[in-house]
């Protein structure tokens, strides 16, 4: 039973060693590691998907979408027009429409392309998540300056009609969990892709270690061992289930809390 | 030291997605004609619930 364990430990060690950003083009400094050679295969991706989506779109004569990849498309779209951009936005959801369609694809097809087994997820490194929640944490603050100047963006950030002292201490709470939503946005999203590949592997090597004693030698007792193994096999399938639904929300999560910082970043006083 | 720091992440994220799922279920029976919506609104607060406890996962097996 100790030497179970100890296999267990071993694999286990063995498994947190393939997350490391090892080098897949080039070397760390000057090429591309594991993570960034998906994410870029996932661009790539995305961009033949989009490009075919709009060919086909104008090439048709009738309004109708058809057939699976189509409506699929078309479905994305939508969706993040209707429930993301209408919903939070409201009147100036138009002029935030492409950049967060852009996040919102971008964050799907790295969370999906991680999912086929042996790939890795682009967003599962925080290199690739904290660029995509910089370039969020920018966006809407520069929609704030825009909208209101830098002074009246700054002092927005507290609300009017306080007392003056309790006002700049709201202010200095503000201005930090601004930049609190900057990590919270990167962590987020690195932490689910991260861990849910984790415990993925970790059911996957329980799998194999009840199976081993069946291939040494063939009994009643490695048979019932064995078995052990198929109990671990439907809750691989089970969290494999819950990764490809997580997958889904943790992009549309990102988009939406994107959509609510420009949205307040933007409000009127 | 790492597990224990893990356990006690996991009950912070249990009781809070209780409470939800607690809440949910009382409104669901109440009105059921909001189910959808309060499914979507239980799905984004469980997974900011859970975000929590992952980054302890995350940080207790660093």
């Amino acid at each position: 039973m100790g030497d179970a364990f100890q296999q267990v430990s071993d694999s286990m060690g063995e498994l947190l060693s393939t997350f490391y950003p090892t080098a897949a083009v080039g070397d760390t400094t000057a090429g591309l590691t594991v993570y960034t050679f998906w994410m870029l295969l996932a661009c790539v991706l995305l961009l033949v998907a989009m490009g075919v989506f709009v060919k086909k779109e104008a090439a048709s004569t009738d309004l109708v979408p058809h057939g699976f990849f189509m409506n699929a498309m078309e479905y994305g779209v939508d969706f993040v027009r209707n429930d993301v951009c209408k919903a939070t936005l409201g009147d100036t959801w138009r002029r935030h429409f492409p950049f967060l369609a852009t996040i919102f694809f971008f964050v799907l097809f790295g969370n999906y392309i991680g999912m086929l087994p042996t790939l890795k997820p682009g967003t599962g490194s925080t290199g690739v998540t904290g660029a995509i929640a910089l370039m969020s944490f920018v966006y809407f603050i520069a929609v704030g300056i825009r909208k209101k100047g830098v002074g009246g963006y700054l002092k927005s950030l507290a609300p009017a009609g306080l007392m003056l002292p309790i006002r700049v201490l709201v202010w200095v709470i503000e201005v930090f969990s601004t930049f609190l939503r900057l990590i919270t946005l990167a962590v987020r999203l690195f932490c689910n892709m991260f861990a849910g590949h984790v415990v993925m592997g970790t059911f996957a090597i329980m799998c194999t270690i009840f199976v081993q004693p069946l291939v040494h030698q063939i009994s009643a007792a490695a048979l019932g061992t064995a078995s052990m193994s198929l109990l671990w096999l439907v809750l691989l399938i089970i969290i494999y289930v819950v990764e490809l639904l997580i997958a889904f929300i943790q992009a549309y999560i990102f988009t939406l809390l994107s959509a609510v910082y420009v949205q307040l970043a933007e409000q009127e006083e | 030291m790492n597990v224990i720091g893990y356990g006690l992440c996991v009950i912070g994220a249990g009781l809070g997605i209780s409470f939800a799922a607690q809440a949910v279920a009382n409104s669901m029976a109440r009105q059921p004609e909001v189910q959808d919506r309060l499914f979507t609104v239980f799905i984004l607060a469980s997974a900011f619930i859970e975000a929590l406890c992952l980054i302890g996962f995350v940080v207790s097996i660093m």
